[in-house]
Order: C-alpha cells, then structure tokens, then sequence
C-alpha cells in the first residue's frame, strides 16, 4: 500500500519489548471503549456523560468505590486462574465452575459445623477450614480438565466450560427448593453466615486483597525466576520441544489446572463470605460467574503477565460496576456490562494480529 | 413414549445443524470453539426479527445471514489475519455471550406468535436436518468442490499447487459454517424453545463442538450422536416421566454435561484415537501462510 | 493438453527452450543467461550443487517466478507464464522434491484433485479407468484406492506423476526425483521414465548428488555452476568424475577424516526393542543393539522405517512396547526423558525448529533448556540468570553460532547456526550417549561439515554416538558399525570401513537375497 510517497508495509515482528506491549494493551483498551461509545449513543446516552457517571461511581462514588475493591479482587483472581494454564498454553474457562465449586465447599464446612442454624460455631476453627475448603474444592474442579488434557489429552476448553454447568446446576441444587445449603428465607437462596464466620473489613477491604496481591508476587517470581516457572512458560511456547527437554506434560497440565483452580476457589470463597451484605451464596450467583470471565480479558490483555494485571482488573471492576449503575441511573438496558465484555473480548482478538506483526512506513525509493 | 422421542429429535435437530457447520469448517482446517457465540447471535437476531416483524421466514434469513456475518468476521480472523483459531474462537464466544445479552434484553420473553406446524410434534426441521446430513456427506466426497474442500483442510500448499485458491476456499466454508450454526440458533429460538433470555443456549453450541469430535468429521456418524444427546436432554429435562425420581431436577440437568464429558474423555483414549483418530483434518487449526 | 496428442509430436522436436534466461537476486545472480532445451522423447538432467541456481531455473520453467531477462519457448511458441497454472496448461508437469499429496486421501482423489475436466461430481469410475489405463502403459502397478499415506516413496512419487500426466503434461521437470528413494525403487523409478519416453515425453529431471543416476539414464546433461551453463554434454561422452569437476569447479575428494579411537565398553544396550508409532502401528520390531565408547553407530534407512520411534524411545519420548534399554548396564526402559538427560543421553532430534529449540525464546532461554534440571545453575528451584547467561555467552563463541546477541529469539537464527546451537546445548553437557538423529539435514556444506566433525570429536572424547542418517554417504563417511534399518527391523549390523555402499543400499530397501549373492 502507498500513502503519499510512504510505503506501508506489514513486518513479521523479529523481538517484543514489554513497552510495545504495554502500549498496545492500553490502545486495545481504548478502542474498546470506544466502540462501546456507540452502545451508549444507540441507547441515547452522551458517550461521554456515560462514561463520568461510570467512573465517578466506580473511583469517587463512596459507594461505588468499594465495590470496585470487591470486584477487582475477585477478577485479579480469576485472572490468575486463567493466566496459570495459559501461559503453559492450556485454556481454563472454568473459572465459574471453580469459583462456584469454591464457595460450595467453604459453605460446606460452615454447614458441617452447624453454622445454618447455629450461630456459635467455633470461628477460630472453622474460619481457616473455610478458607482450605474453598482452595480444596477450586482445586479439584481444577484438577479434572487438568488430569483429563494430561492423561488423555482431552480437549480442555470443552471440558472446563461443561464443567461450568454441571457446577453451576450442582449450586443450584445446593441452594433451591429444599436443598441442604437452602437458607431460612427459602427463597431460592444459601443461608446466610453467622456474624462470627463474617470476617471484618481491613481499610474498607475485604482481607483477601492480601490474598490476591500476594499472589501477584508470587506468580510474578515464579514464572520470572524459577524452573517450574520455566517448564510451564517453555510447555507454553511448544510443548513438543518442552517434552524433549524433559518437561512432563501431565505433571505441568495437572498443575496449572490444579493451581489455577484452588485461586478461583478463593475467588469464590471471597466474594460470597467475604464481601459485606452477602456472605451467603446468593440467587443470582450465575451473574458472577459471568464476571469470571472478564478474567479471561484481562489474562489476554495483560499477556500472562501478573503485575499488568492489577490496573487491568481495577479497571475492569470499576467498569463493571459503574456500567450496573449508570444502566439504572440512566435508563440504559439490561446488561451494559456484558456488551463491554464482548467487545472488548473482539477487539483484543484482532490486536492479536498488531502484537505479531508491525507495521512500518517507508519512503518511497524512485524506482 | 412418542412423545419423549419426538422432543429427542426435536433436539438433535439443533445439535446436528450447529454441528455439521462446524465440520464444513474444520474439513477446510479451520476450527471455530465460538459455535454457542454464533448460535446465540442467530438465535437472538432471528428472535427479534421475527418477534418485531412477525415473519418466521425473515427472522430465519436474518438468523442465517448473520451466522454468516460470525462466519465472516472468524473466516477474517483466523484467515487473513491468521491469528490462532482458539483465541479467535473463544473471541466469537464471548462476543456472541456478551453482545446478545444486551442486545436482546429488551426482548426478554416468549415469542408471542403461533408455534410453527409440527408433524405430530416432530419439528419439520428435523427432516431438514436429515436432508442437510446427507446433502453434505454428498458434496464432501462425491463432489469435486468437496474434494477441493477437504484438501484445503488436510494439506493447503498441496491444495495451492493443485490451482485451487485456499483463501477462498476457507473464507467459503467458514462463512457457510457460521450460517448453518446462526439457522441453528434461529431454529433453537423459533421452534425449539421460542421463550428469550440471555444465554439461554445454556451450552448446547459446546456440546455440538464435541459432537463434532465425536463424530469423525462424518456427517452420519454427528447424526447418531445428535440423536443421543437430544435423548439425554430429554431424559435431563423430564426425567419423571422416564426414570424414577432419584435426583433433584438441578442434578438431572447436569448429565449431558456429565456425559459430554464422558464422551470426550473415552474419544481422547489410545483405543478410540488408534482406530478413528487419522479423521482429523490433518491442517486444522493451523494458519496458511504461502 | 488433449491437442497435443502424442501423433502431433515427433520425436527430437524441441519442446521446452529456455534463451537467455537471467534472475538476479539481491546480492546474487541465481542464472546467468542460461540456455536450456528438452526434446521430446528425450531425458535432459540438469546438474548442480546447492546454489547452482538449479531451484531458481526450475521455478522460472514451471511459471513460479519470473526472470528478469531471457525467453521461454514451449511447443515453439513464446510464453509468459503468470502462474504455475500457466504452465500446467501448456503441458508442463512438475513432481517435487517434497511430495505434493493429501496424505488421508486416496490415490485416485488425489489424482482427481483440482483437474480442470472434472465435473461438478466426481466419476470415479471413468476417472479409474483412464488412470488405470495410464498405469498399465507404464507398466507400473498401483491401487487407485490405497490412502496415500499407505504408500512408499517410490509410489507417492509416481502419483505425482500420474497426476501431471492425467492433467496432460508432455514435460515432466523432476525435482531431485531419487533423493529419497531407496536403491530398488530408484531403479523402477528410472525404467518408468524410460517406457515414458517411448511416448515422446520429454523429462528433465534436476539432479544435485546422485551422478550414476545422471549417467544411467539421461541423453543429455547440462550442468550449473554459479548460476551459468558450464557445460552441456551427450551423456554418452561423459564420465561421473567429469560430471564431478564441472560441478564443483575442481577435481573432488570424495574422503573424510575418520580416526580410530579404541572401543570402548558398551554404554548403550538395546535388547529385543518394539515401539509403537502415533498410529498404533508396531514401527520398530524387536530391534537389539548396542553401543559403545568411542563409536559412531549408524543407523542407515529411507524415512519412515522406524527410525524416529527408535530415536525417541531411546530418548525416553516415546513409550517402549517390549524389551529393555540399558545405559552403561543399568535398565532404563521405564525412565522418562528428565531422568535420561540427567544420566547422560544426549538427544539431537531431526525437527530443529518444532522440538530442539523454541523458537520464541532468546538463546539463553534455548540454552536453558538442558540447563534447568541441573542444581549448578538452579538453585532449589531458582534460575542463576548470572550463571546461564555466561554459559550461553561461551557456548555461542565456542560455537561460532552467528548472532548479534544472546538474546536474539531463536527463530530468527538460520538452520545452520541454529543446529550449531543445538549441538552446543546438547554437547556441552558432555553427554555419554548421543542421539543424533538427522542431524545435518537440510544444512548447508560448511554447517554440514562443522556438524560432522563435532560427532567425530565427540567420539574422540570417548562418548558413544548413535548416528541416523537417510544420507546413505554420510552413514558410510561416519560409522564404525552400520545398521540398514527397513520397516522397523535391523537387516544386518555390518563394519563400518568394509561396508559396501550396494550392499548397505538394498539391505536398506529390505533385499536380503541380493545382499547375500554379492
């Protein structure tokens, strides 16, 4: 192509600085929110009024602000559940059936101690169970798809999205109509935590931001500095020449899966026992199972990378939440948040083409 | 009996016309995970169309051009941009999940019009579905644009050298696989179960992905598989009407995941891949690059 | 095409003239005003090394690139081709080095493939017949039903020849039309394209190695050098060591230095070996070997005989069905890959790119890859970035591997340089048995030589090699034992210095009888 004596020319990317990265992340981002502009306009919204309502509630608003917090811990650790598989180049969409599975157990032990009905359970005990419980059972919903793709070299994406439904029925039998977890109101809901099982707020916060930024480091150092973190990042790039190395494929599947799956058992065990006015497994539970998979946005976005992670899920909490609000603010429909996710998702997979190639512009020589 | 049997196939109807887009696609070598993502487009668009306009026929045209409009929109992702087909796929997916959430929230609810004509209750889209089965088990191996179409599949540069034009080739079948999956999602949404609600594919464009392992690539073979899924469904959905009540209608609605996963599991072993594993299209899912 | 059937062409009319033909590449003149014709009737082979500008010809003659000067003449008339199809359609038919073929389809679809006469359904019946028919003129016998991928070489090849001639070709441009044929199979090939001319075919097939080939069977040789026409001879007048000279400018020392080191005791023990291939075939059968310090043990044989299970058994990457494998007299059999490296096998696998390296990480990391598992350079679980950094620094000078950096991404290195970086991982470890499997396939002369010599002085060093080569010279040049490997069996294990190369060659295509009488 020829633009006023330039040449334009698409090159195969030979390197990849982490600023070109960055920096191409960002713009993808943008882009996004930019298309969903014209959501905004469609709906007769000023994009622009939109977007101040949006981010003054979720940044300033002093409601809206901790439930940013909220959101963005619970979609730091979804990422993390998704960035583990993928940068060994497995995919875990099975962030809700884990988060779900999660939050099941952790409520499962507060069960088994009599916490339905009895408000004096033995909070010393029975809080750290829930807390192990809740990583346990992430686990072993991880540890299906994980086992599965190791041993038989099952199709991972299928299995994990499959196993979002079974566990999201298996709640919904837990939690309805005379299920065991069911709470006093009998409305379709899980019973409620009893004060004693309700941790309290760190600065606003939920304890489990500790969860989640130390986390963050931690994968940080793991995937930078160690030799598992080498083996996964080395079956992710080419698993053929990872086996030839040495790197077992089952032991590195099994893994990630498991790993990721105990950190979106945390997620689930955060956002229902931890986060003030629920502590329960709600009716509509199935919603953040949804938001699980802005995890997904930000594992991609973020290229694997932990730290980029925070700012992308403070954003992405905050967009979430403010997009709630501005729909009953503003009269938009039912699920703004949903559109931003599939269009940001879209965009991100066309961008996939900018991080491979690069496009340069050359003068013209006279032929 | 009837009955159960005719919403089985009523069922598999769905299943298998989602499915064999997806083998049109993969016998091309490109390999599209977003099939619920183009089925809850087609289900949607042709839900509000035909609910705003009141004519089934055009709320089935619009399901099945913008099937093709996913197929499309992948065909330039995956082809011309030769991204991965996975990151593509699950891109689809979660547009179609995201955008016909709020697309078609306004329009939450039952269809509102006269059910379409069944014989007996048997859906005529089932015969359909029959018909399309063999219509392309005939155009893939007794055809020569099929032949054209398989090899662009198996071995692109050996397609190339043979003067057949692999781009548009793939960009043919991709479009026409993503109008088979939006005519399954409109069938889902304006016979099968005309009532909206966001994401109320709950799946089933997955499992026609599994099916389409499950089946070898073979258009016969996804039929027999449909049909047991549909039955399934059916056993999940109603399952007093079959089976003693030993589970909560929640657990019930868990076994065709259950089983899917099963499937998958028993298809991944050495025995099934040693004796039907060479199906798979040798090309599918990678890039072609001259 | 259908009007230039065989009664229109008389034999010894010129069919195919290249005047003049020049293409410059950057840096480089690939042809040089080359003059080339083929007569009907006739085969015309085109000799040349590796950068001749023999690719560069052919390419121009079948219409995939264009030259910058020069005309070509078909059936005497003046083209321009824009595209292969071009050239199709005028009657030229071109068979590849590497095959061209759906491998999951069968014989007769493939042929079938793309033909422009075929209607909208496929008539398999007719389209057999006439297929048929062509077979039986050439006396070639071949199930238009098989698979491809259930064919030998030999056959695939034939295939393709079919097909160009069912599309109508009347020329027929070989690329290296024997280089991966067993010995028998290059025999059938040759008297096929011999019965082939009887119909006025002409056949120009492009030769780099095999000289008695040229000589066997060809009327006319035109030989490359540097991108010019050397010399153009009656094949009747030439000799192998004239043809030699002209190729490469000088006369040919057909001689590597191999030293005689002292044989040590076995390190490598095989016993009654069976691997399983992808398929679920059985693709090496109770194979049992062994060995030795200071010995190149070559495994000679046409790909696809077994050779890359055996490697990748032995390499612990593949599962073994039945028998045992020892490492320095402790079994091993059951031991996975890890543990292997940790003993001391060394594995160089054939596929540089897709298995010995990753492409998307820097040398060090590549470098990394038989480091990782080793205390000195990571300590309970932490990488010493200082430590491998310097080991890669060292092993890229020590190598000669040509890079800017060490963090330069692997797959912008060349196959030359990255096999080099191969080798150097792999070597560096000072491992006891090396697996070189191909290991100077697809190289250049000079990283083809370097490579060589490394295995020699490896030996040298006492380590014991296993060498599997389908370059029957190479395994000749190299081994001090030689085992011929056909369908998944050793047919002999024979010494090395004494091994005759016919011997060795049909043992190879699985003739035991013949190799017996000579």
């Amino acid at each position: 192509m020829n633009i006023a004596g330039y040449k334009i020319k698409l090159e195969k990317k030979t390197s990849f600085s982490g600023l070109e990265a960055a920096a191409l992340s960002v713009l993808a981002v943008v882009v996004a929110l930019f298309l969903v502009g014209f959501i905004f306009l469609q709906a007769g919204v000023d994009p622009a009024k939109g977007y101040a309502e949006i981010f003054s509630y979720a940044f300033i608003n002093s409601f809206g602000v901790p439930l940013t917090i909220n959101r963005a811990i619970f979609l730091l650790l979804c990422t993390f559940a998704f960035i583990l598989p993928m940068r060994a180049g497995l995919w875990n969409i099975g962030m809700a059936g884990q988060l779900y599975a999660g939050a099941l157990a952790a409520f499962g032990v507060a069960y088994a101690f009599g916490a339905r009905t009895n408000p004096d359970v033995p909070a010393g005990i029975v809080l750290p169970l829930m807390i192990l419980a809740a990583m346990a059972g992430g686990g072993l919903m991880g540890l299906i798809p994980g086992f599965l793709k190791g041993k038989f070299n099952t199709n991972e994406i299928v299995v994990t999205m499959m196993l979002n439904f079974i566990a999201f029925w298996v709640t919904a039998h837990m939690i309805k109509e005379g299920g065991p977890f069911m709470g006093s109101g009998g409305e379709g809901e899980g019973f409620k935590l009893p004060p004693v099982l309700q941790p309290g707020l760190f600065l606003g916060m939920p304890f489990t931001i500790w969860f989640a930024l130390g986390l963050t480091a931690l994968l940080q150092f793991v995937f930078t500095k160690t030799r598992i973190g080498y083996e996964i990042r080395s079956f992710g790039a080419s698993p053929a020449a990872a086996r030839y190395a040495g790197v077992d494929p089952f032991k590195i599947s099994v893994l990630v899966f498991v790993a990721g799956g105990v950190i979106a058992g945390l997620a689930g065990y955060h956002y229902f026992a931890t986060v003030p006015g629920l502590f329960k497994i709600p009716k509509n539970y199935g919603d953040f199972g949804d938001l699980a998979f802005y995890g997904i946005i930000c594992g991609l976005i973020s290229q694997g990378n932990p730290l980029a992670a925070i700012p992308l899920a403070v954003l992405f909490g905050g967009l979430t939440s403010g997009g709630r609000f501005v729909q009953g603010k503003l009269q938009l429909g039912f699920g703004i948040d949903y559109a931003m996710l599939g269009v940001l998702m879209i965009i991100l997979v066309a961008f996939q083409f900018f991080f491979r190639y690069r496009v340069v512009f050359k003068k013209e020589k006279e032929a | 009996m009837w009955e159960f049997w005719v919403r089985s196939l009523n069922a598999s109807t769905i299943f298998t016309v989602a499915a064999l887009g997806e083998i049109i696609g993969q016998r091309a070598g490109i390999m599209n995970v977003g099939v619920e993502g183009a089925m809850l487009f087609g289900a949607t668009i042709s839900f509000i169309v035909t609910k705003t306009t009141g004519s089934y026929l055009l709320g089935f045209l619009a399901g099945i051009a913008v099937g093709a409009l996913i197929g499309l929109l992948h065909a330039f992702f995956s082809v011309t941009l030769g991204g991965d087909q996975v990151v593509n796929g699950m891109g689809i997916w979660i547009l179609g999940f995201g955008l016909t959430a709020y697309i078609g929230y306004p329009y939450t609810g039952p269809l509102g019009l006269p059910r379409l004509p069944a014989i007996n209750g048997l859906s005529p889209f089932f015969l359909l579905s029959l018909l399309l089965a063999a219509g392309i088990w005939f155009f893939l191996f007794k055809t020569h644009a099929g032949l054209k179409l398989r090899s662009v599949g198996e071995n692109p540069s050996v397609a190339e050298v043979s003067g057949i034009n692999v781009v548009r080739t793939r960009y043919a079948s991709v479009m026409f696989s993503g109008a088979l999956m939006g005519l399954a999602g409109s069938i889902y949404a304006l016979d099968y179960n005309p009532v909206w609600n966001y994401n109320f594919l709950m799946g089933w464009g997955f499992i026609a992905l599994a099916l389409v392992f499950f089946s070898m690539w073979n258009p016969f073979l996804l039929l027999g598989g449909s049909i047991l899924f549909g039955a399934l469904w059916q056993v999940s959905l109603n399952p007093e009407a079959l089976l003693p009540n030993i589970f909560s209608r929640y657990i019930w609605r868990t076994f065709p995941f259950v089983i899917t996963v099963i499937v998958l599991i028993l298809m991944s072993t050495k025995w099934f891949s040693s004796r039907w594993g060479a199906a798979r299209p040798e090309a599918l899912g990678l890039p072609y690059e001259k | 095409m259908d009007v230039l059937s065989t009664n229109e062409i008389k034999h010894g009319d010129v069919v195919l003239e290249a005047r003049g033909i020049t293409k410059r590449y950057p840096g480089l003149v690939a042809n040089d005003h080359v003059d080339f014709e083929v007569r009907a009737g006739e085969i015309h082979a085109i000799l040349g090394e590796n950068g001749a500008g023999k690719t560069t010809l052919m390419s121009i003659l079948f219409g995939l690139v264009r030259p910058d000067e020069g005309e070509i003449y078909v059936f005497g008339k003046k083209v321009n081709f824009k595209s292969p199809l071009d050239a199709i359609k005028l009657g030229i038919g071109m068979v590849h080095q590497t095959r061209k073929l759906v491998a999951a389809h069968t014989v007769l679809e493939n042929i079938l493939l793309g033909h422009p006469k075929t209607g909208v359904i496929l008539d398999f019946k007719k389209a057999a017949e006439e297929v048929a028919r062509l077979c039986d003129r050439y006396e070639y016998k071949l199930n238009l039903n098989d698979k491809v991928w259930h064919l030998s070489e030999g056959e695939k090849q034939m295939v393709e020849i079919l097909k160009a001639l069912y599309r109508g070709a009347r020329i027929l441009i070989l690329d290296e039309p024997t280089s991966s044929l067993a010995p028998p199979e290059t025999k059938k090939l040759l008297e096929t394209i011999q019965i082939m001319t009887r119909d006025e075919l002409a056949i120009v097939p492009f030769i780099t190695h095999k000289l008695p080939v040229v000589l066997s069977v060809s009327q006319r040789v035109t030989v490359l050098r540097r991108g010019k026409v050397v010399a153009r001879l009656n094949t009747r007048e030439a000799t192998e060591q004239m043809l030699a000279r002209e190729m490469v400018g000088r006369e040919v020392m057909f001689n590597l230095e191999r030293a005689q080191v002292e044989r040590g005791k076995a390190v490598l023990e095989v016993q009654n070996l069976s691997v399983y291939d992808e398929k679920g075939m059985k693709a090496v059968k109770d194979v049992s070997f062994s060995v030795h310090e200071g010995e190149i043990f070559g495994i000679a044989g046409v790909s696809g005989n077994g050779q890359q299970p055996l490697a990748e058994a032995l390499a612990g990457l593949r599962k073994a069905a039945e028998g045992r494998v020892l490492l320095d007299g402790s079994e091993i059999t059951r031991l996975s890959s890890m543990e292997r490296w940790k003993r001391g096998i060394g594995y160089i696998p054939s596929e540089q790119r897709a298995v010995g390296s990753i492409g998307d990480f820097s040398l060090v990391e590549n470098i990394l890859m038989s480091y990782y598992y080793d205390d000195e350079f990571c300590r309970r679980g932490v990488i010493d970035a200082k430590k491998i950094r310097a080991r890669a620094e060292e092993l890229v000078a020590e190598y000669g591997v040509a890079t800017p950096s060490v963090d330069v991404l692997a797959k912008n290195l060349s196959g030359g340089n990255l096999q080099k970086l191969i080798l150097a991982r792999v070597l560096s470890r000072q491992p006891r048995l090396i697996i070189a499997n191909l290991p100077t396939q697809g190289l250049d002369v000079g990283a083809t030589e370097f490579v060589q010599n490394k295995l020699l002085e490896a030996k040298k060093a006492g380590a014991a090699v296993l060498l599997i080569s389908e370059d029957l010279d190479e395994v000749l040049a190299l081994s001090d034992r030689i085992a011929p490997m056909y369908e998944g069996r050793f047919m002999d294990i024979l010494p090395g210095g004494e091994a005759e190369r016919e011997i060795v060659g049909a043992l190879m295509a699985g003739i035991r009888q013949k190799a017996a009488e000579q």
